[in-house]
């Protein structure tokens, strides 16, 4: 039972030693590091222009040809908050622009933080107590009691109680935010793309605006926060409701405002959705919330809400835009002539489905049968 | 205390945790067809139903007592990124009355120079009306080759069930949205064991 | 052979010749070729401070990075690994890549293996009178599996992964990102690495669960156990239930990105959000995994210092096979925004905050065991109490994310990253270093200085509350996880973070000191060096313990009530 040294660490350790210092310089530099960054605040590389994905479709000169008029910064709404302009104000949630955003907010401020800082600092409080109550100077004799039938059953059922008094607003919070959208909602699609957003205006004409990141330098010169400010904003009504569906064309991203308590991935393969209705005009920042690649952090959202009239106005302006009136009156034009899909109301009978067609049918004969065709 | 030796005790507790560990990965592995499966049948994800033509019959006498109730339906298309077709709804919405068949049209472009075969993802929005949505044909149920410039209408035979009348998650839903998209098919055809579903 | 205290600390003063209980192999064949579960312990140790210091120096970077708004650091660090560090696609994918492997190091390679390797192979065969684990060559071949997983993910950084060098997927390597969304080999080795170091982790299970089972002592029922060997238990059952389920869904990646299969791929009908219900079917189990343990550590340690036993002993254990069994079916809280229907997202809701009910009857059961005791203020008692209150912080703010209409706001915002970084890097790696500060004397025969222990403490208190609370501000107004730049409105409290990383670097640049002069100057340790508190059975033996214990087994005293206060009885040859 001798040779403790050899079980120790002390002889591998002396001879790890040179090791051990690389280990602590490595530290020591790794502390310094920092500071290092902080010198060289202007030295680093930011954004160029070259480096944003080329857009697909320019629409905001065609917007601006219009005559257009975007918000200027002045209408941001939705933005964190520096601690400069509101100490207080950036240590807690954005000012909430939607009725279930509003609701969420009270849960939180209302119901959860007190009860979670309030359990905080109970325990602290409980902690300090016995720290200076039972240390070994005010209590030298130890009591040997570990049941007590009694207190553990209290702190078993009044977190429960807790946890009902959280469960009751959260259930309906949950089923406000799930409220389904009327059938007369605008629909608008967010396609996430790497890296940028495409707005797809389904009930406006079906055209898309491509949104990338502004150059920071070009949204200093505009007044605009870097990072989130985009060329052309996703522009949505005020005040009406929006079905507002995702959809992610390569990989998974996620659709997220702060501002307005709304967040939905953007998932390859299916599309979400989800009712979102503004209450006031203004612009409202948000970024992609689901990691998606290398420049992840470089594809924010904007959108700029407006009332219905202005957002009619600026839908008449994007190329094949079309307000609903004008859509409906060109159906209306459009159906009198030929009522072409009645054909395939006839009950019960399979319907001549290739007669009517202009192009040959894919799927002549679909069937049950789910095996695919390779 | 038993009679077995400690290491044959200790084998016999190494093989009951191999095999719990075992069951586990083959659980992984089989939550591929049971989530498929499980999607299929509860409508989870706003996956639909295919339907037989004997089901839409009961499920139209059944509308009938329902008493015309109907819903819009949106019909939405997407494509994959490395997707080179045109693909889009016909119609972007339409009124259905429930229990009542109805067709849809879409059409698909390839605007490549190539011949591209694809296979259609799909699903239904709000989430809680997939298990009640019902398809009789549908273009996905197949890959669809279309040759460089083809463009082909495909069409969708559907009805909404009408137990969905029946179902307090389905209140206040009167849109349902059909989504398609448009992928290419996987270049080997041995990657063609999955189903398009 | 005696195995009381006295007589081991007699054979130490005695320096006593060669005894055959202390017959140690070569150099070689002892530490690559070892059977001793002190030994592979000793090694899982060394391996974990090593990968943690490796995990520390990336966060470093990120603090970094993320001190002020633009990008700093990024461009050198690419440049460093062999990169073109000018082009800003590769400077963000360094970011990615460094996110991941901070992810995957402090999980896998540092937290688990320290707490289940090192921790859990010194102490459970100790605590429970057996004289060694049930398979020892196995644990062996854990251990190196777990080395080899480390490889695998460090030569990773050095291949092609898409936009850049590296596996840039985040440790949840969701599909498509993972598979189409980034070619070349270094997320094939990123995942590989996961593989091995599960199946180390899964034969360790195996292990620990057949040791606990059959080689408990005479008298030792599961019900009077040390708390930390029934955490050890739970643990081993959550990885031996959680772990082939990611292997399954991990080497579905695999297949999908080497071998045409399209299990998450939508295009041959296979579904990228499968691939996140599986992965957090592992992972929710996984954060318990890693945090049981440090249970189990806190309460001996709180049980030593306040020379009382365990409070409520029996609701301890079972409070921990609760968490296990609800850590199962309440995996979906990490996928609130993927678009789940309204009745899945109750559900989850409601089953995440029941897991709050047991936590809290830990927490509350550890201030039962120090209230009326006569606690003594050593360095390990100290890192339990911050233990237990920075848990307690990380675990309120687990309750308001747990409610799917709050996460709406906060899911994938720093407020997720506050909180888990309060549960582990405050949870589990305070139960680590009070684990450490507790047994340290007893693996190595020497004393750390309290005092250096004591000045880690605090500085190390200061520095994470410094780096971690400000970020459920940031959370809140919105910052976004897994960004290499923000928006100017976010630097005062990122600034405040970072200067936190360098107050935590100070303490650890003290903790490092410490362990240096307790093996080159620390005085030798006696076997019970914590007095009458310390009273499970690796206390009956010296300090290090000899190269075998337990020759003869040692007999538990019957005794009425049911606590972990265990006393041992000399045995008799």
């Amino acid at each position: 039972m001798e040779s403790i040294d050899a079980m120790n660490f002390g002889a591998i350790a002396r001879k790890k030693l040179n090791l051990l210092t690389l280990l602590v310089v490595a530290a020591m530099a790794m502390v310094a590091l920092p500071v290092g960054s902080f010198a060289q605040e202007d030295g680093g590389v930011s954004l160029d222009e070259g480096s944003v994905a080329e857009p697909l479709e320019t629409t905001v000169t065609e917007a601006e040809a219009a005559g257009f008029d975007y918000y200027g910064p002045e209408m941001i709404k939705g933005q964190p908050v520096s601690s400069d302009e509101d100490f207080w104000g950036s240590m807690t949630f954005q000012d909430q622009y939607t009725e279930t955003g509003e609701y969420a907010l009270w849960m939180h401020d209302a119901i959860l933080l007190p009860i979670i800082v309030a359990i905080s600092i109970f325990v602290l409080f409980l902690l300090l107590w016995v720290v200076f109550r039972y240390n070994k100077r005010s209590n030298t004799v130890p009591s040997k009691t570990s049941h007590n039938t009694v207190i553990e059953v209290i702190w078993t059922v009044i977190p429960v109680l807790i946890l009902v008094v959280i469960a009751v607003p959260s259930i309906s919070l949950l089923a406000e935010q799930y409220k389904s959208p009327p059938e007369d909602a605008i629909t608008i699609k967010a396609n996430g793309y790497q890296w940028y957003w495409g707005y797809e205006y389904l009930d406006n004409g079906g055209f898309e605006v491509i949104s990338n990141m502004m150059p920071e330098s070009d949204a200093l010169d505009e007044g605009l926060p870097p990072q989130l400010a985009v060329d052309n904003r996703m522009v949505v009504p005020v005040g009406v409701p929006i079905r507002l569906q995702t959809f992610g064309a390569d990989v998974i991203h996620s659709f997220g405002i702060p501002s307005l308590w709304f967040k939905l991935d953007a998932v390859p393969g299916r599309i979400n959705e989800k009712m979102l209705t503004i209450d006031e005009p203004g612009i409202y920042y948000g970024q992609c919330m689901e990691l998606c690649g290398a420049r992840h952090g470089y594809m924010p959202i904007a959108i700029e809400a407006r009332p219905l009239e202005e957002y009619n106005a600026w839908v008449q302006s994007q190329p094949g835009g079309m307000t609903r009136a004008q859509i409906e009156a060109e159906e209306a034009a459009a159906a009198a002539p030929a009522p072409a899909e009645d054909t395939t109301e006839v009950e019960g009978v399979r319907p001549p489905v290739s007669s009517e067609l202009d192009a040959p049918i894919a799927g002549e004969a679909p069937t049950e049968d789910t095996s695919p065709t390779t | 205390m038993t009679t077995m030796t400690l290491e044959d005790r200790n084998k016999r507790t190494m093989m009951i945790a191999f095999g719990m560990a075992l069951a586990m990965l083959g659980l992984g592995y089989a939550a591929v067809p049971l989530y498929d499966l499980f999607c299929r049948v509860t409508g989870f994800g706003g996956t639909t139903q295919v339907a037989s033509e004997s089901d839409a019959a009961m499920a139209e006498r059944l509308a009938a007592s329902a008493g015309g109730v109907s819903y819009s339906i949106r019909f939405d298309a997407n494509t994959a990124r490395n997707m080179p077709w045109e693909f889009k709804p016909v119609q972007v919405t339409d009124s259905v009355a429930i229990g009542q068949r109805d067709m849809a049209f879409y059409t698909a472009r390839n605007n490549s120079d190539a011949p591209i075969t694809g296979t259609a993802t799909f699903n239904v929005e709000p989430e809680q009306a997939g298990r009640y949505f019902n398809k009789i044909q549908c273009f996905c149920f197949t890959e669809q080759t279309l040759q460089p410039g083809q463009e082909i209408r495909m069409p969708v035979l559907y009805y909404v069930d009408p137990a969905a009348l029946e179902d307090p998650n389905m209140e206040g839903v009167e849109q349902i949205t059909l989504s398609y998209t448009f992928h290419k098919a996987g270049q080997e055809p041995s990657s063609g064991e999955e189903n398009p579903s | 052979m005696a195995t009381t205290a006295e007589g081991f600390d007699a054979h130490h003063e005695e320096h006593a010749a060669h005894d055959h209980a202390d017959h140690k192999p070569s150099f070689f064949s002892r530490w690559f070729m070892s059977t001793n579960h002190k030994d592979i312990g000793t090694l899982y140790l060394i391996f974990a401070i090593i990968a943690g210091v490796i995990g520390g120096v990336i966060s470093g970077l990120m603090r970094a990075e993320l001190g002020s708004p633009g990008l700093q650091v990024m461009g050198g660090v690419v440049n460093f690994l062999g990169g073109d560090g000018a082009s800003f696609d590769q400077q963000g994918h360094m970011w990615n890549v460094l996110i991941t492997a901070h992810g995957l190091i402090m999980v896998f390679f540092m937290v688990m293996p320290a707490m289940i390797g090192g921790f859990g192979n010194w102490f459970v065969p100790l605590m429970i009178g057996a004289p060694d684990m049930a398979f020892p060559r196995m644990n062996n071949i854990s251990f190196w599996l777990t080395v080899a997983g480390f490889f695998s993910l460090l030569f990773s950084l050095f291949v092609p992964g898409g936009t850049g060098l590296g596996a840039g997927t985040g440790w949840t390597v969701y599909a498509p990102l993972s598979t189409t969304g980034s070619v070349g080999p270094a997320v094939d080795f990123a995942i590989f690495s996961l593989h091995l170091a599960g199946a180390g982790s899964i034969l360790g299970a195996t292990n620990f669960i057949t040791t606990i089972f059959n080689m408990r002592a005479p008298g030792m029922t599961l019900h009077k156990m040390p708390l930390f060997v029934w955490s050890v238990l739970v643990t081993a059952f959550l990885l031996l239930l959680a772990l082939p389920v990611l292997a399954a869904a991990i080497t579905m990646l695999l297949t999908d990105r080497n071998f045409g299969t399209t299990f998450f791929d939508p295009a041959g009908g296979g579904d990228p959000v499968l691939y996140q219900h599986l992965f957090w079917f592992f992972g929710h189990p996984e954060v318990y995994i890693m945090i049981l343990p440090g249970f189990g550590m806190i309460s001996q340690i709180v049980a030593t210092f306040s020379r009382k036993p365990v409070f409520g002993y029996l609701g301890m254990a079972y409070a921990m096979v609760a968490i296990g069994v609800v850590g199962f079916i309440v995996w979906a809280h990490h996928m609130y925004t993927v678009g789940l229907d309204v009745n899945t997202k109750m559900y989850f809701t409601a089953a995440t905050m029941v897991i709050a009910v047991p936590t809290g009857i830990k927490i509350f059961s550890w201030i039962a065991t120090m209230w009326g005791g006569s606690l003594e203020f050593k360095s390990p008692m100290v890192w339990a109490l911050g233990f237990i209150f920075l848990f307690t912080v990380g675990g309120v703010t687990g309750v308001v994310l747990a409610n799917g209409g709050i996460d709406d706001n906060l899911h994938d915002t720093y407020y997720v990253v506050a909180h888990f970084h309060y549960v582990l890097s405050m949870g589990a790696v305070f139960s680590l270093f009070a684990g450490f500060y507790y047994w340290f004397p007893k693996m190595s025969g020497r004393w750390h200085s309290e005092f250096l222990s004591h000045v880690h403490f605090w500085i190390f208190f200061v520095g994470v509350n410094m780096i971690f609370f400000p970020m459920h501000f940031l959370g809140l107004q919105g910052m976004a996880r897994r960004y290499p730049d923000y928006t100017p409105a976010f630097t005062y409290w990122n600034e405040i973070a970072t200067y936190g990383y360098m107050v935590m670097g100070v303490s650890m640049i003290v903790f490092f000191v410490n362990i240096g002069y307790a093996l080159v100057a620390g005085k030798r340790a006696p076997g019970n060096y914590w007095g009458e508190g310390a009273t499970t059975l690796e206390w009956s033996l010296s300090s290090p313990p000899p190269f075998h214990q337990f020759e003869t087994l040692p007999v538990i005293e019957d005794h009425h009530s049911a606590d972990d206060h265990i006393s041992e009885k000399p045995a008799t040859a």
